[in-house]
């Protein structure tokens, strides 16, 4: 034991005082606010409007067109009550539109087909829609653009004229205001959990957000530290220094130690990065993000986080371990880098049983995909949230779950050990089978 | 320490590895407080009788007494281990490397630092102790293995080609550490092929080819039951003499003399005379004990 402590505190300090570690904890959080600042930024960076002429052979369209495409949203959303954040700020749209109507009463259509591209070649004009006479009978408006490629704005355009023309037809119609204003309202959903007390209706909801949170989590840990216990496990054979440790220590107790080591490691840098993330987003983020926000996490059961946290290390290890199994059996790292990659396969299936899980959770299906180490973590974490199964179901999922773990490291401390005493040579997987049967 | 009391015994010890048997039915007696040399060829099976005595492998059968007990791994921590295949922690400064080490022979406390700076001052690389070891020259980082093997007092050191790759200063000094280590009473095992280096420091010795032992004894013994039929000559002329079968067995030329082993039943009286009688100008004719070297490739090439 004070050996398997002694190699933890080796692993754990030496990495912790690495340049790395400190450079990837500070660099990580700007990068990844990177990503989210920069698309904002580019997405509200000012494009000129587009100039566009209305040729409205109906006579009736152009006041609605122009309702649709400009700022003012048609009643129907300004009237549901529920969106108040939305109905403080003004929309930002993406294309926005100057439109002019052009008489089409007095000048024959070929007229104006030529005046118009004048203009465009001119410059004067983006674009020009033209609504022909049966407009409302055969659905059909021509849209004359300068960059067909712009699909953006043809599809706003499109909707637009839906919309405006979804209006007219219920004003023909003489449906009234009030009517046309109920009829388009839209509905809301709540979804409650099954025999909750009512008080409680966000619970589940809130956790499902933590739970994919912490999946996610889970998912970035075990991709950046995977490859990281991959090396740790290597670095004995590249540096030789293997042989001199198992004079004094078990392979088991060494695989062990550098697994946990390498792990306390990933704890306290996802820490600190939480630490730095909850301190940002009660100070920052709390005074932009509305009340309802913040009230609703507490009402996720305590519970729930245990298990999160199980489920989380659960996760984190079983996948970790297999890091540790394919470092045992190859020399270098990049080796060990194209044998990786099953794994991540692997990873990324477990998550699609996300979805299945998450409708049936009580399905046998979902049960044993929540008994399967490698599925469980996700699965069983679904299941927690959505229809939380008996404390038992739980219970054992965790203890086959830790039960792989030792019995994977125990197997790779094996090929480990024998590896070593061929020099130099990568393990095939029936070699790797034999060397964990032998010595 | 009792010059007789055994340290190491190993008794009909075999190991194989699939198909290939790396030791056959091996037995041996290690006498605490002498140095006892391991010799053979590369892939006699050196290593893996090593690796067995410190608990790294199992023998498939036979039996392995350290200090009178069966292997296990209380007694690891008695070993001092220097494996051929040996390295250290690249970014690891020295001091915490040293620490490590001593650490996981479950050395604690303050003397792992009053140990830690009185080896580096014995191997003169005091100044390096905050450096990290990917800075230090191979010599270095191979005297601060050597340290890595003996830091926490091991009543057994067992050293696996501790010298390969030294320049002559250093082996000297490490030579020196292994005959002081000794007369404080410690087993050494120092396994090599570099026959000139053994013949300088080892009491004792097992010479294994093949899997096998070939013979074991003190190094005096078997010098002398080789007896004395090697002679070293340098003279002018006589090449006749000295490729005369019937006189020599094994005919060595260095630069400016000869290394002769007489054939079974020759005399050296005879060769000499027939030298002279063939008029050649004697400058050196020396009885001389065999090289260990010589021994050596005899008893490798003998035919089983």
């Amino acid at each position: 034991m004070k050996k398997f402590l002694t190699v933890v505190k080796r692993e754990y300090i030496q990495r912790v005082r690495a340049k790395m570690f400190i450079v990837s904890t500070i660099l990580l959080p700007v990068v990844m606010s990177l990503f989210v600042l920069v698309p904002a930024i580019i997405l509200s960076i000012e494009t000129p409007p587009m100039r566009l002429a209305v040729v409205d052979q109906t006579g009736r369209m152009y006041s609605q067109i122009r309702q649709a495409l400009s700022g003012d949203q048609p009643e129907t959303e300004q009237n549901v009550n529920s969106s108040a954040l939305r109905s403080t700020r003004p929309r930002r749209s993406f294309s926005r539109f100057i439109i002019e109507e052009v008489n089409a009463t007095n000048q024959p259509l070929d007229q104006i087909r030529a005046n118009l591209d004048q203009r465009m070649r001119a410059r004067e004009l983006d674009g020009y829609v033209i609504l022909p006479p049966n407009f409302f009978s055969q659905g059909k408006a021509e849209f004359i653009n300068r960059n067909p490629g712009d699909m953006f704005s043809i599809q706003v355009l499109q909707s637009a004229i839906n919309r405006a023309s979804r209006e007219q037809r219920l004003i023909d119609a003489k449906v009234d205001t009030q009517t046309r204003q109920e009829l388009s309202k839209p509905i809301e959903l709540r979804s409650l959990k099954a025999g909750a007390p009512s008080g409680q209706q966000s619970n589940s909801n809130a956790s499902f957000t933590v739970m994919f949170g912490v999946s996610f989590v889970m998912y970035l840990a075990i991709l950046m530290y995977g490859q990281i216990v991959l090396g740790a496990i290597i670095e004995e054979k590249e540096t030789r220094i293997a042989e001199i440790l198992f004079s004094s220590v078990k392979p088991f107790t060494l695989m062990m130690g550098k697994l946990v080591g390498v792990s306390l490691v990933a704890l306290t840098q996802l820490a600190i990065w939480g630490t730095a993330f909850g301190v940002f987003a009660v100070y920052g983020v709390g005074l932009l993000v509305s009340e309802e926000m913040r009230s609703s996490i507490p009402t996720i059961p305590f519970l729930h986080f245990v298990y999160f946290g199980l489920f989380f290390l659960l996760g984190y290890f079983i996948y970790a371990t297999i890091y540790a199994l394919v470092g045992s059996m190859v020399t270098t790292a990049q080796e060990g880098g194209q044998l990786a990659m099953p794994i991540i396969l692997i990873l990324v299936v477990s998550f699609y049983l996300f979805w299945p899980v998450s409708r049936s959770p009580d399905s046998p299906f979902s049960f044993w995909v929540s008994m399967f180490p490698f599925s469980a973590p996700v699965a069983m974490l679904v299941r927690i949230v959505t229809q939380t199964p008996p404390f038992w179901q739980i219970a054992l999922s965790l203890l086959i779950g830790f039960s792989t773990v030792f019995v994977i490291m125990w197997l790779a401390s094996r090929i480990y050990r024998v590896g070593m005493l061929m020099y130099g040579k990568r393990a095939s997987i029936p070699e790797a089978i034999r060397w964990a049967r032998q010595a | 320490m009792a010059a007789n009391e055994t340290t190491v015994k190993l008794d009909g010890v075999s190991k194989s590895f699939g198909e290939f048997t790396a030791v056959r039915d091996l037995s041996l007696d290690v006498r605490a407080g002498r140095v006892f040399g391991l010799l053979g060829p590369n892939g006699a099976g050196k290593t893996t009788t090593i690796r067995m005595i410190v608990n790294i492998t199992a023998p498939d059968s036979g039996t392995i007494l350290l200090f009178g007990r069966r292997i296990d791994a209380s007694l690891q921590d008695r070993i001092g281990y220097l494996p051929e295949e040996r390295g250290l922690y690249k970014k690891m400064r020295v001091a915490d490397q040293l620490r490590f080490f001593a650490e996981i022979k479950n050395m604690r406390g303050k003397q792992v630092e009053s140990k830690i700076d009185e080896w580096l001052a014995r191997v003169k690389l005091s100044e390096w102790k905050n450096r990290r070891s990917m800075e230090l020259s191979k010599g270095m980082q191979q005297k601060i293995q050597f340290i890595t093997a003996v830091i926490h007092d091991p009543d057994l050191l067992i050293l696996d080609e501790p010298f390969s790759g030294l320049d002559p200063v250093n082996v000297e000094l490490l030579k020196e550490i292994v005959l002081d280590l000794k007369r404080a009473g410690k087993t050494i095992i120092f396994s090599t092929h570099q026959m000139e280096v053994a013949e300088k420091i080892c009491d004792d010795i097992c010479l294994l080819n093949r899997s096998q032992k070939v013979f074991e004894g003190s190094l005096r013994e078997i010098k002398s039951s080789f007896g004395r039929n090697s002679v070293a000559v340098r003279c002018e002329g006589g090449n006749g003499v000295l490729d005369d079968p019937a006189l020599v067995s094994k005919l060595v030329r260095h630069v400016d003399e000869a290394q002769v082993l007489l054939a079974p039943g020759a005399d050296a009286q005879t060769l000499l005379k027939r030298l002279i009688d063939s008029g050649a100008v004697i400058g050196k004719f020396e009885m001389v004990e065999p090289s260990l070297n010589d021994i050596f490739i005899t008893k490798v090439t003998e035919p089983a």
